[in-house]
C-alpha cells in the first residue's frame, strides 16, 4: 500500500497542477481512508473544484472539503508610515 | 510636522480574478480615488496566466481615474503570456513594471515605482547559492539579475519618493505564517539587499497567501505582504508625508 504521505502529496501536487484549479495553498491531510482538505480560497465554486480534483487524485479516499471561502471587505483603516 | 497633504498608496496582491468573479473585484474598487493617490498591484492578478483572466483583469481596472501601476505574479506566466497579459493590462491603462521603473504624478507628489515579479532562492544563511548544477545557478542567477535591474532602476529615479512593487517577498518576516520549508520559493533577501542598496520609502509584496503584513529590511525600510488573504479587505493604504520638509 502506498504510504498516506505520498498519497497526500500527490493530491497536493493535483491541485497546484490540474488546470481546473492551480492553487498552491491547500493542505491535505490523510487519516486511514478519510482525506482532509484545509485551507482558503476566494469562491465556492474553487472549493468544489477543489473537492472535485482531490477525488479524481484519490478516488479511494473519502474527501472532507473543510476549505473555508472568504470574502474580503472593504478597505480598513490607513496606515501612516512615518 | 508636514502641513502638506499626505500620499496615500493603495495596494494589493494575488487577486487571482477570472470569468466566474467579473465584475466583482472592480465593486470593491468604488470610492478608491477618494482614499487613495495611486493603486499598486503586486502580481497574481490571474489563476492560469490565460489572456482571457487577463482581459478580465484589465476590464477590472480600466478607467480608474488614479494612476495604477501593476507587476506580474508566477500564475500570470503560467501559460507563457505574460507579454500579452501584460499588453492587455497597459492597453487598458495601467502601468506595467518588468525591472525597471516609473515616475507617476500622484496629486502633487513625484512618487517613483520600481519593480517586477521578483524571484525566490531563500534568507541569509538559509538560501540558494550559485554553485553546482547549472539548474541551480541559473535559479540564483535570475534573482541577481532582477536585483540588479531595480537597483539601477532606483538608483536613475529622480522623485519625492520611491516605491518598490514585487510579487515574491524580499524579507523572511511578512512570510510568517507559510511552512519555513518553503521559504526558498516565496522570496530572496538578494531583492532586499538591492533595495537597502539604493534606498526606498516601501516596499509591497504578495505572493505568501498564509504570510503577515507587516515587515522591514536589515536597512530598516518598511515592507508591506499586501496579498489579498493576507490583508482580507480590498486593498490596504499606506500614507507618507513629505519627504523633506518637516
Ligand atoms: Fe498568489
Ligand atoms: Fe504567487
Amino acid at each position: 500500500m502506498e504510504a498516506p504521505q505520498y498519497v497526500a502529496a500527490r493530491v497536493q501536487q493535483a491541485l497546484a497542477e490540474d488546470g481546473r484549479t492551480h492553487e498552491l495553498g491547500i493542505r491535505v491531510d490523510i487519516r486511514g481512508d478519510q482525506l482532509f482538505l484545509r485551507g482558503q480560497v476566494s469562491g465556492a465554486e474553487q472549493r468544489e473544484r477543489l473537492g472535485q480534483v482531490a477525488h479524481e487524485a484519490a478516488p479511494e479516499l473519502r474527501v472532507h472539503n473543510e476549505i473555508k471561502v472568504v470574502d474580503f471587505s472593504e478597505p480598513g483603516e490607513d496606515e501612516h508610515l512615518d | 510636522m508636514s502641513t502638506l497633504i499626505d500620499l496615500r498608496i493603495a495596494a494589493v496582491g494575488d487577486i487571482h480574478l477570472g470569468e466566474d468573479v467579473r465584475g466583482q473585484y472592480r465593486k470593491k474598487l468604488e470610492g478608491i480615488e477618494d482614499r487613495a493617490d495611486i493603486f499598486l498591484l503586486a502580481g497574481d492578478l490571474t489563476r492560469h496566466g490565460t489572456l482571457d483572466e487577463g482581459k478580465v483583469v484589465a476590464d477590472e481596472l480600466r478607467g480608474l481615474t488614479i494612476p495604477v501601476v501593476a507587476v506580474l505574479g508566477n500564475h500570470d506566466y503560467h501559460s507563457d503570456l505574460q507579454y500579452e497579459i501584460a499588453a492587455e493590462l497597459r492597453d487598458a491603462g495601467v502601468v506595467v513594471l518588468d525591472d525597471d521603473g516609473a515616475v507617476v504624478q500622484c496629486g502633487e507628489h513625484k512618487l517613483g515605482v520600481v519593480g517586477g515579479k521578483g524571484f525566490g532562492g531563500g534568507f541569509a544563511g538559509k538560501c540558494a547559492s550559485e554553485f553546482g548544477e547549472r539548474e541551480i545557478k541559473n535559479f540564483v542567477a535570475h534573482t541577481r539579475y532582477i536585483a540588479e535591474a531595480w537597483k539601477v532602476a532606483l538608483k536613475e529615479i529622480v522623485a519625492d519618493h520611491r516605491v518598490v512593487v514585487s510579487h515574491y517577498s524580499p524579507i523572511k518576516e511578512t512570510l510568517e505564517g507559510e511552512p519555513p520549508e518553503i521559504y526558498p520559493f516565496l522570496g530572496s533577501y538578494l531583492l532586499a539587499e538591492a533595495v537597502d542598496t539604493a534606498g526606498a520609502d516601501l516596499i509591497v509584496h504578495g505572493h505568501a497567501h498564509k504570510g503577515s503584513e507587516k515587515g522591514m529590511t536589515p536597512g530598516g525600510i518598511r515592507v508591506r505582504n499586501v496579498a489579498l488573504p493576507v490583508l482580507r479587505r480590498a486593498y490596504g493604504i499606506y500614507c507618507m508625508g513629505e519627504s523633506e520638509h518637516f
